[in-house]
């Protein structure tokens, strides 16, 4: 999945600025969330972001699956501008977004019943994820009767389910704990690979970051900007050997680290002036 | 059987039941047994009073008034919560006057009930039905504005048409609302058909109370208080019992 | 699902008010029936009439001790009992039937009985309070301090703290306060309830009594006038204990 010219992006992103404007009475208050962000991201490619906190990741991603629109800017999916949620992208939550009210089941055929799909056809089809993932036991448990790391196979399993070929991950893993996440990325990795899916993933965590990432894009402290995009070059499959001892891996960390560590630094120094 | 009776779940209530009840007895008869109506007066009573029917009687008036009553206040009351819920604005406008309401005691408003609506049934009716569906229609309006935003947004990404939305999203996540509010306004019920019959029309349980006081007989009124505080128990018990089983559709955030 | 912001809400609350108060105003005119519904004007007349010939202050500083005293008798009981059932399961399961009772039965039924047992007086609309309003205090008392977290026990004893009782003190009860303070709140608003209740069902007097007398007069404008200021006490003293709530926060 190298660069071909002749390849379109999944996504590309032109010029993205955003500004919120802060509720509560109208002597508005404006915080500039994004500002001017370019992109262009390959098909097959798994794309991690990472950035300080409150730099406008989930902003970005919520732009890109048009939850919400910017103020400037294009967002256009293989070709073509779009404006509203469509069957091309689909979102997994960090907070797992599963109704407490469905069973694991109607969680995951949730996307396809909205689209009318035939019952039976949805039924086999989020069947089949469910098993990708590893949740065949658990098909009529509710998410209060699931773990963490469970419930976000469930969030995962039902993006999957629209057959999407991108996936917009909000630090999908970020509430789970540190071995299950382990366990966890391996076998995205995996789903990924097998299916050709392009992926957005934001993350806090720097290994994590590196370890899925064929780019990591670093964005700079608020507003949002593109502030490096780095090729991360380890073999895959990534879980069959050392890959955080590698040569690579340590030098992209540590690269990512030093910048961001820049960056934090002089928010705690203009924070505490 | 003997298992059970040790444990100290059953053991140790059963022991200061006995006490307190023995006491009083013994201490209420020694002193004055009309007055002081110990248990075995009460019980008495109780054997009386069911003879005669007319324990029968007034619970028969007391629950036809609370059904009813109760029953207007579900049907009107969840309409009127979701309008409220839906159309905040609606809702803001009104939310002085329900907070006044609530605020106000309903025994001083007895007076106003009477020169609206008589002494008669509709003036009971009145009280069981227009706090409980108050109480309900606050609960619901509140359950249908506290929609899950980040459920919405799930929804959302998948695309989902408005109805369904409220159809998978917006209605489930408003029904342990409804249903809390479902038991409050029980409560609220309760409370206005006793108040009704003991100082509107003497009639019902509540009225039993009344005349129990008028000719001072306490083990008479004890008798009405504990059928209304098992019909209470019994209805609150079974809203509650569905209240929880809904709370797990609260979810995490 | 819109969030409106705190300025709109309070106009159109302001407007819808003012609305609301010409409606009346103007449909009671209409009506010319004072009985079934007085202007607000006449309400407004009636109730200048209650202060300035000191009615008012009377009725409320009656109704205000009456609460105040009740409060605090109820207060006591709850946290003595509420103590002992959370920290003992004995006092607990020999107590747990008659609060259940307690809880279950209205208030407003076991008054008669009162009037009985306690008599009219001062006593017996006390009694009524407290009936009315110890219930949600012991609740919360038995539940903050059973809930009271297990780590900050563990810290406190770590520093030295030692025995039940300094611990109830310096610990499970500061870390109990907000859960306290909110059934305190709750008890006041029930409070209110029971203080109208004592007070015109056992000997008139106070607020309760003023409305009851009036009501008997049929004076329709007069029950109005003395219903607001009952109301506005219950509102004042709950949005009170809120208010001491939210500075507590830090929990
Ligand atoms: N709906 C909103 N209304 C107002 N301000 C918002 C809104 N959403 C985000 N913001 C602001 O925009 C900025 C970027 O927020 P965003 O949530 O995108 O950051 P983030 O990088 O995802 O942060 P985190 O790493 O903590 O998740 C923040 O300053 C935030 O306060
Ligand atoms: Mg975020």
């Amino acid at each position: 999945m190298k660069d071909t010219v002749l390849d379109i992006p999944a996504i590309e992103l032109k010029g993205i600025r955003k500004t919120f404007t802060l509720s509560e009475d109208r002597d508005a208050k404006t915080v500039l969330a994004l500002d001017g962000v370019d992109l262009k991201i390959r098909q097959g490619e798994f794309l991690t972001i990472i950035g300080p906190s409150g730099c406008g990741k989930t902003t970005l991603l919520r732009i890109i699956a048009s939850l919400i629109l910017p103020d400037e800017g294009e967002v256009i999916v293989e070709g073509e501008p779009v404006r509203e949620p469509g069957i091309k992208r689909a979102m997994v939550f960090q907070t797992f977004g599963l109704f407490p009210w469905k069973s694991v089941i109607d969680n995951v055929i949730f996307p396809l019943m909205v689209r009318k799909f035939d019952a039976a056809e949805a039924r086999e089809i989020a069947m089949k994820h469910i098993r990708q993932v590893g949740l065949d036991k658990f098909v009529d448990a509710y998410p209060h009767q699931l773990s963490g790391g469970m419930q976000q196979r469930v969030g995962l399993a039902r993006a999957l389910s629209t057959g999407a070929d991108i996936l917009l991950m909000d630090e999908p893993f970020g509430a789970i704990d540190a071995q299950t996440r382990e366990l966890m990325q391996e076998e995205l990795m995996k789903i990924c690979q097998q299916e050709q899916k392009t992926v957005v993933f934001i993350t806090h965590d720097l290994d994590e970051a590196v370890l899925l990432a064929d780019r990591v894009l670093l964005m700079s402290r608020g507003p949002g900007r593109v502030r490096e995009v780095i090729d991360v070059d380890l073999p895959r499959p990534r879980f069959d050997y050392d890959v955080r001892g590698h040569e690579t891996f340590v030098k992209v960390r540590a690269h990512l680290w030093h910048e961001l560590r820049n960056d934090l630094v002089e928010q705690r120094a203009e924070e505490t002036s | 059987m003997i298992d059970k009776l040790i444990r100290p779940s059953v053991f140790l209530p059963l022991v200061s039941l006995v006490v307190v009840f023995g006491g009083w007895e013994i201490v209420g008869r020694s002193i004055n047994p009309l007055l002081f109506a110990p248990p075995s007066e009460v019980l008495r009573q109780f054997g009386e009073l069911l003879q005669t029917g007319e324990l029968q009687d007034a619970a028969m008036v007391t629950v036809r008034a609370l059904f009813l009553g109760y029953f207007l206040a579900v049907v009107v009351g969840i309409p009127f919560g979701i309008l409220m819920g839906a159309w905040t604005r609606f809702g803001d406008i009104l939310q002085p006057y329900l907070y006044a309401i609530f605020a106000t005691p309903r025994v001083v408003l007895v007076p106003l009930i009477v020169v609206w609506f008589g002494i008669g049934f509709e003036a009971r009716l009145f009280l069981v039905f227009f706090w409980s569906m108050i109480a309900i229609s606050v609960n619901t309006a509140q359950g249908v504005r506290h929609a899950r935003p980040d459920l919405v947004e799930v929804a959302r990404s998948f695309q989902a048409t408005r109805l369904q939305m409220a159809r998978h999203v917006l209605i489930p996540g408003a029904i342990p609302f409804v249903v809390s509010g479902l038991r409050i306004g029980a409560e609220r019920a309760i409370v206005g058909v006793i108040i009704g019959e003991m100082f509107l029309q003497i009639v019902g349980l509540g009225g039993v109370i009344t005349k129990g006081s008028q000719e001072l007989l306490p083990a008479k009124m004890l008798c009405a208080v504990a059928v209304i505080a098992v019909l209470g128990t019994i209805i609150v018990t079974a809203l509650d019992t569905v209240e929880k089983r809904f709370q797990d559709w609260k979810g995490a955030p | 699902m819109k969030a409106r912001s705190r300025k709109d809400v309070r106009r159109d609350q302001i407007v819808g008010v003012m609305v609301f108060l010409i409606i009346w105003e103007v449909s009671a005119r209409l009506l010319d029936n004072s009985l079934i519904l007085p202007p607000i004007s006449a309400i407004l007349a009636a109730l200048w009439e209650l202060i300035i010939t000191g009615q008012l202050i009377v009725a409320l500083s009656q109704s205000i001790l009456l609460l105040i005293a009740g409060l605090i008798v109820a207060t006591t009981i709850g946290f003595v009992l509420g103590a002992l059932i959370a920290r003992s399961r004995t006092a607990y399961w020999m107590l747990n039937p008659y609060l259940s009772a307690l809880f279950v039965t209205p208030t407003i039924a076991l008054v008669p009985l009162v009037l009985v047992w306690f008599g009219f007086g001062f006593p017996g609309r006390v009694t009524v309070v407290v009936l009315a309003a110890v219930v949600p205090i012991l609740f919360s008392v038995a539940s903050g301090l059973r809930d009271s977290p297990g780590d900050l026990i563990d810290v406190a004893r770590s520093f030295g703290v030692k025995g039940e009782i300094a611990l109830l003190f310096k610990v499970r009860i500061r870390a109990a306060l907000p859960v306290l303070l909110a059934g305190l709140r709750l008890a006041a608003g029930r409070g209110v309830v029971g203080m109208a209740v004592a007070e015109t069902y056992l000997r008139l007097g106070g607020i309760g009594g003023l409305i009851k007398s009036y009501g008997a007069m049929f004076q329709t404008d007069y029950v109005f006038a003395s219903i607001l200021p009952l109301s506005l006490l219950g509102i004042g003293i709950v949005s009170l204990i809120g208010r001491a709530e939210r500075r507590l926060h830090w929990t």
